[in-house]
């Protein structure tokens, strides 16, 4: 076993982690306090939660070992983004969970009565799920990996179900929940077949006896077979073919603040863990350049990028519902940042982690902007009902066009750029084909996005429209303008942005590179 | 007249012309100094930083619904703070220092490879050098210096329109540092558009008025011709010397001055005059100048008569060393420039509009300017510029003073005298020097930049026309400025209001209107009884004052030029990009009557000037009803209608584009209109997006909702991917993969 890291390293490692778990047991508490005010207070201690973890790391009290690690670089990275939008996502859901019942209370209606109240519960929840979330991709080995991924997905279920007291949200939990354990019943027979292939459950031994493997002339038949289960049941997390099937219900039915949580954060687990997964299989990571991939996993892979982004694509035109469009466009973005990974690790590992930035960044905008607004108490559902929104809350409807323009890649906007960059690795790495594809799949979601982003906005406004009302919590407002400024703001700073990712990705600079003189005077001669 | 006029080109032509003869003869191929980065002089950031900030501060008081003047005060602030970073760097450096670069934040940079055009590098960093910091000078200066005024001029919009008013100085004052101390191409196009933008938004500051909007529309929409041409221009550049970089770029482009270029590299210069030529409201994008002046005065001084407008002179100043590889180009610019002036001065004399009759000088003189860039003097350009900012800003600034006071007057017809009514004194002999100044009265600033011009264009045999032409043009400028000024200023006192109501409703407007008038009980209630012009105050006599100074030291860098001394305008041109046009030839042969260029432009300039005030003098003060019965006569001739119709519709221009653009184009739109509704739309989007709808539909029973479904369809998912793998390569090599 990895002799090199004692377990208090280990743990010594696991800061963050550890505030955001303490932070999930003190927010139950005050979630079922008798006093009002301290239950108001739960989200703002789920954001500060977050805010003093970020802090934590990068004070680097997340660990500087990268001994038995697979990926070590992409870990403090990858932790940064999940706290930065777990903020986002807790600033969303800040006077989801119990407003009905709290405005009745305050109002004098109901007695405070803490059986009733799930507020606690719900943010605890999410920050378990976040904490899941950053202990992946620090995983040194199988059984860490599997706990840590499970840790992500069970809270998620029961968020869904809390998150509108609605049949719909219940019936989503339900198709979650049993088809997230399918799909873990799959993951756990991966790990069992990729154990017995090479004997260990240590993330580098496997890449070890892996790479021994292909040497000796190609992966054995079990070894091969574990890592498609795995890889395919991580689809599942990331929502990408064929296990998709139960993003568009359960976005639906779960309130927007969680749907805009379960459309990034399970999302990343899955690539962080896929990345672990693929690197084992002799991707290529940092140190050491692999064989890359053996050909069934890659052919697996550049299938399943193909299929999810059209099927995303395609089945998002024929949404009238703008969170199942979203759930649509979720999965299309899936199968776009699936491609980083047949692209290989040196052009790959960067646009994938800038991609799910900015996907991250615009799906809080966006969500943000989905969130904060409501009619009769209901959220707004359908895109016609947005029709007209941008004379009667022009906040909502502009950074509603920003976040969509961005996700359908228009230049200058955050999302060109993570696509621009994602394009260029792709291309670069040999798979024109690939990118032709993805360039298809971009017309064709310009047909929907632009409906999002038109309609409130060019759209005359109907009588669904009318009446539609800013929700009492500024949290999800906020939370788009701090988002949506991101979205416009960051591009000043792309050529910082990629070369700090390179950096951290260990990958030589490439896409961003300094000022290369050289080229320059080559290039005015 | 005579006589003085041969007595003063006597001594200019003692004077060697600006110690530039020695000089220029290795100017032709003087070696551009290569820039040398300079962190230390990273603070060059605020210049850029204090105008975003008094845009995002305005914003707020707009928000905030701030009534009183913090908008103003914010904005002067920043841009006075900004002006003086640049003055403290110029003394800094003095006018002689090479070119530095600093470089603020990385902003696009790709790399794709090894090798020449592999990469693409643009990045926020500011190119420094004498072009940039003259251009910055006044630029900062007299955007300051009219930011004071307009808080004066604007307080009846005070509110919301005055937050917003300053937030749009504030934006453009951003948008032009960032265009003229812009290190790259791409960074200078973003100022390109911002300053386009700001003009937009000024141009449409009173919103409700049709014609405003309307002007703000076709401001934008012939700007974008322009800028189209600027965009491919950068594209070409790019695309044959593989940066846009100047620093890099003006090697590459004396590496390619022993190469020969294609096509596509002649086209560049091509390219870029058409942005410069939209940009400063040349042939023959200059209609939508005069329609600009619908916006607030102020902005018409600052952007459409000292700054902006001037961008495209800057452009062509800094490419100099692209346009010195291509004579065509340059005599291209020349020829617009100088038809520009003639045109537009011919269409300035029949205005009655003050605004109007300014704004058709300015674009004149913008064309004796592009006329000197092409002829190859980028110094007397830039001089030019340099006055021209002074005295025509000072020259709006007082017709803007006048329409303050009179309630919008602004007709020349309904207004005389004014130098007699009390309170408008400052205004009127401050008119007066910017109209000297414009029509290049001796000695003046205007005349030692005009002359510079001149000398250049008939110094060389292929350019002599356009001296000639340039000569007509400065008579007719003389006409109609003094025009003018004494049907304005001069005469007995006489006027109308005009027809705004301009502060009636405002309360403080009205107190500090009484104020001015000591006992005056009533504001400028035109409406029932007498109307009482209200006098301009502290803010914009002070204002006036200064920028009329300014004018008059302007000229001393020709008076230095004169007394054969270094003169400070040439320096700094010579220690620029701008190096291989930085002097006048001096010829000394005759070229026409028997004098050299110099005498021949200072004996024929001062007899153009002298000539046209006299008429004008004649007819406009001494006479006034003359002018009325010559325009009689003309149009009564029938072989002579023709001239005064076409001027005063401004040669049917803008019908003329009517015809050839806006009708063509609206008939187009709508043909087009009905194909895209009937075989677009009908046939293909309706068609062809049923095709991935159709695909949806045909995926759709998957998501029928039922929990065993999607398990089934993943677990089938999965066990098809696996039969295939199995199949494709675990069956096929017995075991190994």
């Amino acid at each position: 076993m990895s002799a090199a890291v004692t377990v208090a390293e280990r743990i010594g490692s696991l800061v963050p982690e550890m505030i955001v778990f303490g932070g999930s047991v003190v927010v139950s508490v005050t979630g079922l306090s008798p006093k009002r005010s301290v239950r108001a207070a739960t989200p703002f201690l789920s954001v500060l939660t977050l805010i003093a973890a970020l802090v934590a790391l990068t004070k680097g009290w997340g660990g500087s070992t990268t001994a038995g690690l697979l990926l070590p670089g992409v870990g403090p990275f990858a932790r940064g983004l999940i706290l930065l939008m777990g903020v986002g996502g807790a600033a969303l859901a800040a006077g989801l969970v119990d407003r009905r019942y709290e405005e009745a209370v305050a109002r004098g209606v109901a007695p405070f009565d803490p059986i009733r109240v799930v507020r606690g519960e719900f943010f605890a929840f999410m920050l378990l799920s976040i904490c899941g979330a950053l202990l992946i991709p620090g995983s040194p080995d199988l059984i860490w990996l599997f706990l840590a991924l499970e840790l992500t997905s069970l809270p998620t279920y029961i968020m869904v179900a809390m998150s509108r007291g609605t049949r719909r949200a219940q019936e989503a939990a339900v198709k979650y929940f049993f088809l997230g354990a399918l799909s873990t019943a799959i993951l756990v027979y991966g790990f069992a077949l990729i154990y017995g292939s090479t004997g260990s459950l240590q993330l580098t031994e496997i890449r070890a006896a892996l790479a021994q493997q292909s040497a000796m002339g190609g992966i054995d038949a079990v070894g091969t077979i574990g890592l498609l289960l795995v890889a395919i049941a991580l689809c599942f997390k990331l929502a990408a073919a064929p296990m998709h099937f139960y993003a568009p219900d359960v976005y639906e039915g779960a309130a927007a603040p969680v749907t805009g949580f379960l459309s990034f954060l399970p999302k990343m687990a899955g690539f962080s863990a896929l990345l672990l997964v693929v690197d084992a299989a002799g991707w290529g990571g940092m140190s050491n350049a692999g064989n890359g991939l053996p050909p069934a996993l890659q052919a697996t892979l550049w299938m399943v990028t193909v299929l999810t982004m059209t099927l995303g694509n395609v089945g998002a035109l024929l949404q009238r519902s703008a969170k199942r469009m979203l759930a649509y466009s979720s999965i299309a973005h899936s199968g776009y940042m699936l491609m980083a990974i047949v692209a290989g690790p040196e052009l790959g590992l960067p646009a994938l982690l800038l991609y799910l930035l900015a996907y991250g960044v615009n799906n809080n905008a966006i969500f943000g902007a989905l969130s904060g607004i409501e009619r009769n108490g209901q959220e707004v559902e359908k895109v016609e009902d947005l029709a007209g929104l941008a004379r009667r809350h022009p906040g909502a409807a502009t950074w509603l066009a920003v976040g969509s323009a961005s996700l359908m890649g228009m230049p200058p906007f955050l999302g060109f750029w993570a696509k621009l960059v994602l394009f260029i690795a792709v291309v670069k790495s040999g798979h024109t084909p690939l990118v032709v594809i993805a360039a298809v799949n971009s017309v064709v979601s310009v047909l929907y996005y632009l409906r999002l982003a038109g309609v409130p906005i060019l759209a005359p406004s109907g009588a669904a429209a009318e009446g539609v009302v800013k929700t009492p919590s500024a949290g999800p407002r906020l939370a788009a303008v701090v988002f949506g400024v991101g979205v416009l703001v960051l591009p000043l700073f792309m050529n910082r942005l990629v070369s700090q990712i390179e950096k951290a990705a260990g990958v030589p600079q490439k896409m961003g590179a300094a000022a290369q003189p050289d080229a320059l005077q080559a290039a005015s001669r | 007249m005579t006589f003085a006029a041969s007595m003063l080109a006597h001594s200019l032509t003692l004077a060697p012309g600006g110690g530039g003869d020695a000089a220029h003869a290795s100017l032709a191929d003087a070696p551009i100094v290569a820039a040398t980065a300079d962190p230390s002089l990273a603070w060059m950031g605020w210049v850029l930083a204090l105008p975003a900030i008094s845009a995002v501060l305005c914003a707020l008081c707009a928000a905030f619904r701030v009534k009183n003047k913090l908008p103003a005060i914010c904005t002067v602030l920043a841009l006075g703070s900004a002006f003086a970073l640049v003055l403290k760097l110029y003394l800094a450096r003095g006018p002689g220092a090479a070119p530095v670069t600093v470089h603020l934040w990385d902003w696009m940079n790709f790399g794709w490879g090894g090798g020449p055009w592999k990469s693409f590098q643009a990045d926020v960093s500011l190119y420094i050098d004498s072009l940039t910091l003259l251009w910055m000078l006044f630029v900062t200066g007299l955007g300051t210096l009219i930011a004071l005024y307009a808080s004066e001029y604007m307080e009846a919009e005070r509110g919301p329109g005055y937050a917003r008013f300053f937030f749009g100085v504030s934006v453009f004052l951003l948008a032009m540092s960032a265009l003229v101390m812009a290190d790259n191409l791409v960074l200078l196009y973003f100022g390109w558009e911002g300053v386009g933008l700001a003009s937009y938004l000024l141009i449409g500051f009173y919103y409700r008025k049709p014609s405003a909007v309307a002007a703000a529309k076709k401001a934008f929409i012939m700007n974008r011709v322009g800028d189209l041409g600027l965009a491919v221009g950068i594209w070409l550049i790019w695309v044959n010397y593989g940066t846009v970089e100047f620093g890099a770029l003006f090697q590459a482009f004396d590496d390619a001055a022993r190469g020969v270029g294609g096509w596509d590299r002649s086209l560049i210069p091509f390219c870029l005059m058409l942005g410069a030529f939209g940009k400063s409201a040349q042939l023959p994008l200059f209609t939508w100048l005069p329609d600009a002046m619908e916006g607030p005065t102020p902005v018409s001084a600052l952007i459409h008569a000292a700054t902006m407008v001037t961008a495209g002179v800057y452009l062509i100043a800094r490419m100099q060393p692209l346009f010195s590889l291509h004579p065509d180009a340059m005599a291209t610019v020349g020829w617009i420039g100088a038809l520009t002036a003639l045109l537009a001065a011919t269409i300035g004399m029949a205005q009655y509009d003050i605004k109007r009759v300014f704004a058709y000088s300015t674009i004149s003189q913008l064309g004796y300017m592009f006329m000197g860039l092409g002829v190859g003097t980028a110094f007397g350009a830039a001089y030019h510029v340099f006055t021209h900012a002074f005295f025509k800003a000072l020259l709006f600034l007082t017709a803007g003073a006048v329409m303050h006071g009179f309630a919008g007057q602004l007709d020349l017809r309904h207004l005389s005298g004014l130098r007699r009514v009390p309170g408008f004194r400052i205004v009127s002999w401050t008119m007066l020097i910017g109209c000297l100044w414009l029509s290049a009265f001796p000695y003046s600033a205007g005349f030692f930049s005009k002359d510079l011009i001149l000398v250049q264009a008939m110094s060389s045999p292929r350019f002599q026309m356009l001296g000639w032409i340039g000569l007509g043009t400065a008579a007719l400028t003389a006409y109609y400025t003094f025009r003018v000024w004494f049907r304005v200023c001069a005469g007995p006192v006489a006027y109308a209001p005009g027809d705004e109501d301009h502060g009636h409703d405002d309360p403080a407007h009205d107190a500090h209107g009484h104020a001015a008038h000591g006992d005056d009980a009533h504001g400028h209630d035109d409406h029932g009884g007498a109307f009482h012009p209200h006098a301009p105050r502290l803010a914009i006599n002070s204002v006036l004052l200064l920028i009329c100074a300014g004018a008059i030291l302007a000229g001393v860098p020709g008076i230095q030029a004169l007394r054969g001394e270094q003169n400070w305008v040439q320096e700094m041109v010579s220690n620029s990009s701008a190096v291989r046009a930085a002097g006048v030839d001096h010829v000394t042969e005759p070229v026409a009557f028997g004098m050299d260029p110099h005498k021949l432009v200072t004996v024929f300039g001062t007899g153009a000037c002298l000539g046209g005030i006299a008429i004008a003098l004649w007819i406009h003060l001494l006479d006034r009803r003359m002018a009325d019965r010559l325009r009689t006569a003309l149009l009564s001739n029938g072989l002579t209608r023709w001239l005064p119709t076409s001027m005063e519709n401004k040669w049917y221009v803008d019908e003329l584009y009517h015809a050839l653009f806006r009708l063509p184009a609206w008939v187009t739109s709508h043909l087009l209109h009905f194909f895209d509704r009937h075989f677009i739309d009908g046939l293909l989007v309706n068609g062809l997006g049923r095709v991935p709808v159709a695909m949806g539909r045909l995926f759709q029973p998957l998501y029928n909702g039922a929990l065993q479904g999607y398990a089934g369809t993943m677990a089938g998912g999965l066990v098809l991917v696996l039969a295939w793998v199995a199949w494709k390569w675990l069956g096929a090599t017995g075991g190994a993969a």
